[in-house]
C-alpha cells in the first residue's frame, strides 16, 4: 500500500549564482514529479531561503523557477533572512513554514536524478527517521549495510527526513554548529530516539564537487574553519573528552592558522559556558574513526 | 614578397593541427617551388575554412549495452548536470534485449523535457564496439566529437573544459585528465543490480599526454577525448569496426599522429574499473586483445608518421635511454620482462609502487607547504 505524503523540499542559499538554483530547481521539479505519479508525494513546497547579503534571485530567475515548480504542482516560497544563520539555524527556520510530512534537505545547486524522491520516499517510513541520497560524481566515502543501507548519519547535501522524527529532536542544533556536523549531530539524535538513518545508493543527487589534477581536495576556508570548530563541538557534546584533548592538541600543534581559530572559539565558548548539553555519555551512536564519523570503506 | 621561412609560421603552427603545422612549415621554406607553395596553402586554406559556428560544441556519443542501468542514469544524470549544456546526445543502444531496451527507454523518458530534445536514441544490432560509434559519428553535428560509455561519470566541469580549451586547441585532438575509480557490483536493499565504490578516485594517467608513451599503451579513457569534427569529416577517419577492442586507442593513435593534442589542466572525469562482474576485460580473451593491439600497431606502422612539435627532444633522449640500456637487453622478451625476471618485478613491484606513492605525497606536501609559506 503506497502512502502519499505532502513534501516540504528546503534549501538554504548562500551568494549562489541564480541560474544554478534554477537548473537544480528544474531537475527536483522533475524528480518530484514522478514521485507523485508514483503517488508517494500529494502536496509540495519548495522553500528557499536566502542568507545571502544581497539576495541570489532577481524577479526574472525567480518567475523561471515559480513556472517550474507550478508545473508539477508545487508551491514556492521565498524568504530572504538579510543575513547569514547558517545551515542548522536556515533549516530550521525554513521547517517552521510548513507542516508538510517530509522535509527534504537539499544543497540549494544538487540536481536530483529523476528517481531519486522516489526511492528516498520510499525508503523513510517509521522506522527510517532519515535516508541519504548517493551523491555524484564523488560519493560518499562513509560504510553502510548493503541489505538495508543502515549506517553511521546521513549527509544534508541531499536527505529526506520526516517531520515527526524532525519534531521529536527538535529539528538541529543551531545554537552548537553553523555550518558543518549539524547532520551528523541530527543523525546521531534520531538514532538516540530509536530511528535508523539508512543510505539509499538508488536516490542519485549530482553535487558538483571537483578534484584538482592531483586528485585532492581543494578545501576552501569556511570548510577548514567550520569542520575543524564542528569537529571539537561533537566531540564535547558526544562525551568524548580525550577525543576533545586529542583534537585541541593537534590543532595547537599543526600551525594552521584556520584551526586554532576554532580551537580559540571552542575555548571561549567554553569559558563563557556556551557549550552544549553532553549527551550519548553510553557511546551508543557517536562513531569517531580516524576523524571520521563513521567508519569509512575507503 | 610572401612571408617565408621558419621563423614566420612557428607562433603561427602552436595552434594548428599537426597535419596543417607541416603543411604551414613546408610552404614557408625560402626554396620551394611557388608552384608547390600555392597547392599546400590552398589545402591549408580548404582546412581553415571549415568553420562550424552553427553547430552545438560537442556531440556525446554515448555507448550502452543496457546491462548496468543505474550506471546508465549515472551517465545521464552527469549530463543532465554539465554547467555547458552546449552538447547533443547520441545514445547507442548496442545489441539489447527487448527487456533491457524497454527498460532504457523508460530511463529516457524520465529525464526533464528540455534534455530530451538534445537527446536521440540509435539502435545497433550485431558488429563490435566501433560500429554503434560509427552510426553515432554519422549522425552527429557537433563541432568536436566525444565518447562516453554508460558506467563511466563526469565532473560538472567536462563539456565547459573541453570548450574553454577550444579557443586555443585549433585543429587538435583535446585531452583531460581523469581518475580511475574501484566499484564492486552489488544488489541494492531494493533487489536492483546496483554497485558501491571502493576507492577514492586516483588520477594515475600522465596529467599531460605523451606520445610516445601512447605508442606503448593508451593511458587516456575514451571520455578524456574531444575529438575535431574534421578529424573524420574532412580526414575520412572512422573507427575500426574490425577491432573487437582497443578501438579507442586505434583512433587516439591515429588521430593524435595527424592532428597532435591540446592538454586540457582540469581532471574532468571518473575510469569506474570493476571489481568482479562484467567488462571488456572480461568479455574478451587475451588472444582478442592481442589481436587487436597488434592491428593497431600494424596499421601505423605501414604508414609514414608525422610527428608533433616536441617530439625530436623526446626521441632523442629515447634513443638515449634505448643505448644505455643496451647491456641490459637479456633482461627482456619484446616490451615485456622475460622469465624469470618478470616474476622478480611481480614481487618487487608493490614495494616500488608504495614508493613511488610516498615519494608523490612528500613532493605535493612539500609543494603545499612552499606555496603556505609563499603567501603568508
Amino acid at each position: 500500500m503506497v502512502e502519499t505524503r505532502s513534501l516540504s523540499v528546503q534549501s538554504v542559499l548562500f551568494n549562489n549564482a541564480p541560474q544554478d538554483i534554477s537548473r537544480a530547481g528544474l531537475a527536483l521539479a522533475n524528480s518530484v514529479s514522478w514521485a507523485r505519479q508514483a503517488g508517494l508525494v500529494g502536496d509540495w513546497t519548495l522553500h528557499l531561503g536566502d542568507c545571502s547579503d544581497v539576495p541570489v534571485f532577481d524577479d526574472g530567475h525567480l518567475a523561471e523557477l515559480l513556472s517550474a515548480v507550478t508545473q508539477v504542482g508545487g508551491r514556492l516560497d521565498h524568504t530572504v533572512f538579510g543575513r547569514n544563520l547558517g545551515s542548522a539555524a536556515g533549516h530550521n527556520a525554513l521547517a517552521t513554514r510548513s507542516t508538510s510530512d517530509l522535509l527534504l534537505i537539499l544543497n540549494p545547486d544538487a540536481k536530483l536524478a529523476p528517481d531519486a524522491v522516489t526511492a528516498l520516499a520510499r525508503r523513510v517510513d517509521g522506522t527510517v527517521g532519515m535516508a541519504e541520497a548517493r551523491q555524484v560524481p564523488l560519493e560518499h566515502p562513509k560504510d553502510f549495510r548493503q541489505s538495508d543501507g543502515v549506517t553511521s548519519w546521513a549527509s544534508t547535501a541531499a536527505a529526506l527526513t520526516t517531520r515527526a522524527a524532525f519534531d521529536k529532536v527538535g529539528g538541529f542544533d543551531s545554537a552548537t554548529f553553523f555550518l558543518y556536523c549539524d547532520d551528523v549531530d541530527y543523525s546521531w539524535r534520531l538514532r538516540l530516539a530509536g530511528l535508523d538513518i539508512v543510505y539509499e545508493p538508488a536516490a542519485a543527487v549530482f553535487h558538483d564537487k571537483r578534484l584538482t589534477v592531483t586528485g585532492d581536495w581543494p578545501a576552501g576556508s569556511a570548510e577548514v574553519y567550520y569542520s575543524a570548530e564542528a569537529a571539537l563541538l561533537l566531540a564535547y557534546k558526544y562525551s568524548r573528552p580525550d577525543l576533545v584533548r586529542d583534537i585541541s592538541l593537534r590543532f595547537k600543534k599543526n600551525g594552521e592558522p584556520l584551526a586554532r581559530k576554532a580551537l580559540a572559539e571552542f575555548e571561549r565558548r567554553r569559558a563563557a559556558g556556551e557549550l552544549p548539553d553532553q549527551i550519548d555519555h553510553m557511546h551508543k551512536v557517536g562513531q569517531f574513526v580516524g576523524g571520521n564519523y563513521a567508519k569509512h570503506r575507503f | 614578397m610572401p612571408n617565408t621561412g621558419f621563423d614566420a609560421v612557428a607562433s603561427k603552427i602552436q595552434h594548428d593541427s599537426t597535419f596543417v603545422g607541416m603543411l604551414r612549415t613546408r610552404s614557408a621554406e625560402t626554396n620551394i617551388d611557388p608552384g608547390l607553395r600555392e597547392r599546400l596553402d590552398s589545402v591549408t586554406e580548404y582546412l581553415d575554412r571549415v568553420t562550424d559556428v552553427d553547430r552545438p560544441f560537442l556531440s556525446v556519443l554515448l555507448r550502452t549495452q543496457g546491462r548496468r542501468l543505474e550506471s546508465f542514469k549515472d551517465a545521464l544524470l552527469c549530463l543532465t548536470s554539465q554547467t555547458d549544456q552546449d552538447f547533443e546526445i547520441i545514445v547507442l543502444e548496442h545489441d539489447v534485449t527487448p527487456a533491457d531496451s524497454q527498460s532504457v527507454r523508460k530511463i529516457l523518458e524520465r529525464l526533464p523535457p528540455e534534455f530530451l530534445s538534445r537527446l536521440q536514441l540509435i539502435e545497433v544490432v550485431g558488429g563490435g564496439r566501433a560500429k554503434p560509434l560509427n552510426l553515432g559519428l554519422a549522425a552527429s553535428t557537433g563541432r568536436y566529437v566525444a565518447v562516453y560509455d554508460d558506467d563511466d561519470v563526469l565532473f560538472a566541469n567536462w563539456v565547459e573544459s573541453f570548450k574553454a580549451t577550444s579557443a586555443t586547441a585549433g585543429g587538435r585532438l583535446m585531452r583531460a585528465v581523469t581518475a580511475n575509480q574501484k566499484v564492486s557490483p552489488e544488489p541494492w536493499s531494493d533487489g536492483r543490480a546496483g554497485f558501491r565504490s571502493i576507492s577514492w578516485p586516483r588520477p594515475e594517467y600522465p596529467e599531460r599526454f605523451d606520445l610516445l608513451q601512447h605508442l606503448l599503451v593508451n593511458h587516456s579513457p575514451f571520455m578524456s577525448w574531444a575529438f575535431p569534427r574534421a578529424l573524420f569529416f574532412s580526414y575520412g577517419l572512422r573507427f575500426d569496426e574490425d577491432l573487437a577492442v582497443v578501438e579507442d586507442w586505434d583512433l587516439i593513435l591515429r588521430g593524435s599522429l595527424l592532428c597532435g593534442v591540446e592538454d586540457v589542466p582540469a581532471l574532468t572525469a571518473i575510469y569506474r574499473r570493476w571489481e568482479g562482474g562484467s567488462s571488456s576485460y572480461t568479455q574478451h580473451s587475451g588472444m582478442d586483445w592481442k589481436t587487436a593491439e597488434q592491428r593497431v600497431i600494424n596499421r601505423i606502422n605501414s604508414s609514414p608518421l608525422i610527428m608533433p612539435r616536441g617530439a625530436m627532444e623526446s626521441m632523442r633522449q629515447m634513443v638515449l635511454y634505448n643505448t644505455a640500456l643496451d647491456g641490459y637487453r637479456f633482461l627482456f622478451a619484446g616490451t615485456s620482462l622475460r622469465r624469470p625476471f618478470n616474476s622478480m618485478w611481480n614481487l618487487a613491484r608493490p614495494g616500488f609502487n608504495f614508493a613511488v606513492r610516498l615519494r608523490n605525497r612528500l613532493r605535493r606536501i612539500r609543494q603545499r607547504t612552499g606555496e603556505s609559506q609563499g603567501s603568508s
